[in-house]
């Protein structure tokens, strides 16, 4: 996915292992803003979003050891850590107060009116291709992909059955997948 | 599972998107290790969803770099390595909030010592105990010590007071002789003429029956007049302060009920004597 690609990720990830300061400096300038612009999706607060990146870069950093290749890909990785500690800032307190006086409203709600962000951007040039997805694959994504909602909690969002919201994810994935292809 | 089961599942759609639960995750890890065909399967999925995120992405301001960097520098330079809640240093104009989460750590030398303090106060506390028990042992012997000393004393008071009486050159002493109902029996008053003063020594008197108790009697003007009763209990036999008499023509002792009689009792007459 990097766009200038100097290290293969198997050379990223065995030089961050080594702890490599400079691979890190790469990591960030590829996956920063990818990562900020879901933890700005799910907070919808750009001050908070960057103490969150801050904080999810030093935990990667930190914690690199625990990553392991043969799981998934790094970007996976790195993103399911910052969505865990981005739904941690959400349950916290100060996040709530914030919000509040913000006039904003939960965090479900900041992702579905945000669903037509991505418009906005057209990083790659892959808006295009997004537009193939229908808006309720979209919402399902969002959700469990920005959101870190468990199915059963998308199920009764959108109070639609558990097997629909499966169904929803695997079109959406593979409709995602034909898009690259192109 | 085989491969083709795994991967038309849906499992490893919900895999990247971190939906599976803990057993389906054990599942999916076990197929990426056995099958590179479910790797590769995953791959792509993961891809697609990048490629969706990247569609998201958002530049953050420019400092945020460089305050992540300082961070993992100085966290390096320390060699801290923590799990939770990175080291956070100071930087200008940083968010107060992020330095609230400052680890400090303590540096081995000071658990060693710690340890050692802990070793050496317990150590102390035994020590302590010890000696504590050692010390009640000692004052108890020295108390007992203390209480026999007292009682040498009282005693070698006593026989002071004895001594001062038998030597007194103004004591006349006086032997009390058995009478025919106790022929062994002697009994020996000391009269120190100038004060007055009688003192009874009751060692060879026969020790008294229960109930009973000795009681001395001077004959002043042919009359028996009580001069005191004698202690004889509990092996006590030394010389005892009687009554004054500054004129008296005898001394008797009979044997009367416990505290004494007004008269004497004649036939329990055990010892007299005539001046």
């Amino acid at each position: 996915m990097p766009e200038t690609k100097k290290y293969s990720e198997e050379e990223l990830v065995y030089l961050l292992k080594e702890r490599d300061q400079s691979a890190f400096s790469y990591l960030y300038d590829n996956y920063s803003a990818v990562l900020y612009g879901i933890i700005f999706k799910m907070l919808d607060n750009r001050e908070l979003a960057e103490d969150v990146l801050q904080e999810a870069f030093v935990k990667i950093w930190n914690n690199f050891s625990n990553y392991d290749s043969i799981k998934g890909r790094l970007f996976t990785w790195m993103l399911n850590l910052t969505r865990n500690l981005t739904i941690d800032t959400i349950r916290s307190k100060g996040y709530k107060k914030q919000s509040k006086i913000q006039n904003s409203d939960n965090s479900v709600n900041t992702i579905s009116d945000n669903t037509n962000t991505a418009e906005s951007f057209d990083a790659l040039g892959i808006r295009k291709h997004l537009t193939l997805l229908k808006s309720d694959q979209k919402q399902i994504i969002d959700l469990a992909y920005f959101g870190g909602f468990t199915q059963d909690e998308i199920s009764k969002k959108l109070d639609i059955p558990l097997g629909t919201v499966k169904t929803r994810m695997r079109t959406a994935i593979s409709e995602l997948r034909k898009a690259l292809k192109n | 599972m085989n491969k083709e089961d795994i991967i038309s599942s849906g499992l490893l759609e919900l895999y990247a998107l971190g939906l599976t639960s803990p057993e389906e995750q054990m599942q999916v890890e076990e197929g990426l290790k056995l099958y590179p065909e479910v790797r590769q399967e995953l791959e792509a999925i993961e891809l697609s969803l990048e490629s969706y995120a990247q569609a998201n992405a958002i530049e953050p301001s420019a400092d945020v770099k460089n305050k992540i960097l300082a961070q993992i520098t100085t966290g390096e330079a320390s060699n801290t390595h923590t799990e939770e809640k990175p080291k956070v240093h100071h930087i200008p104009g940083e968010d107060s909030k992020l330095l609230h989460q400052n680890i400090y750590r303590i540096p081995l030398f000071f658990k060693i010592a710690a340890a050692a303090v802990l070793i050496a106060l317990i150590y102390s506390v035994i020590l302590n105990y010890s000696y504590n028990i050692k010390y009640e042992n000692v004052k108890e012997e020295l108390t007992d010590a203390q209480k026999k000393l007292k009682e040498n004393q009282q005693a070698a008071v006593a026989m002071k007071d004895q001594l001062n009486v038998i030597s007194d050159k103004s004591a006349l002493p006086i032997v009390l002789k058995g009478t025919t109902k106790e022929p062994d029996a002697l009994a020996k008053i000391y009269w120190v003429k100038n004060s007055g003063d009688v003192y009874v020594d009751p060692t060879n008197l026969p020790e008294a029956p229960a109930g009973k108790q000795y009681q001395l009697w001077a004959i002043v003007d042919g009359k028996p007049v009580d001069a005191g009763m004698i202690t004889t209990k509990n092996g006590i036999y030394h010389i005892q302060k009687m009554k004054s008499f500054g004129h008296a023509e005898a001394f008797a002792i009979t044997l009367e009920k416990d505290g004494g009689s007004p008269t004497p009792t004649m036939d329990q007459m055990y010892v007299i004597s005539k001046i």
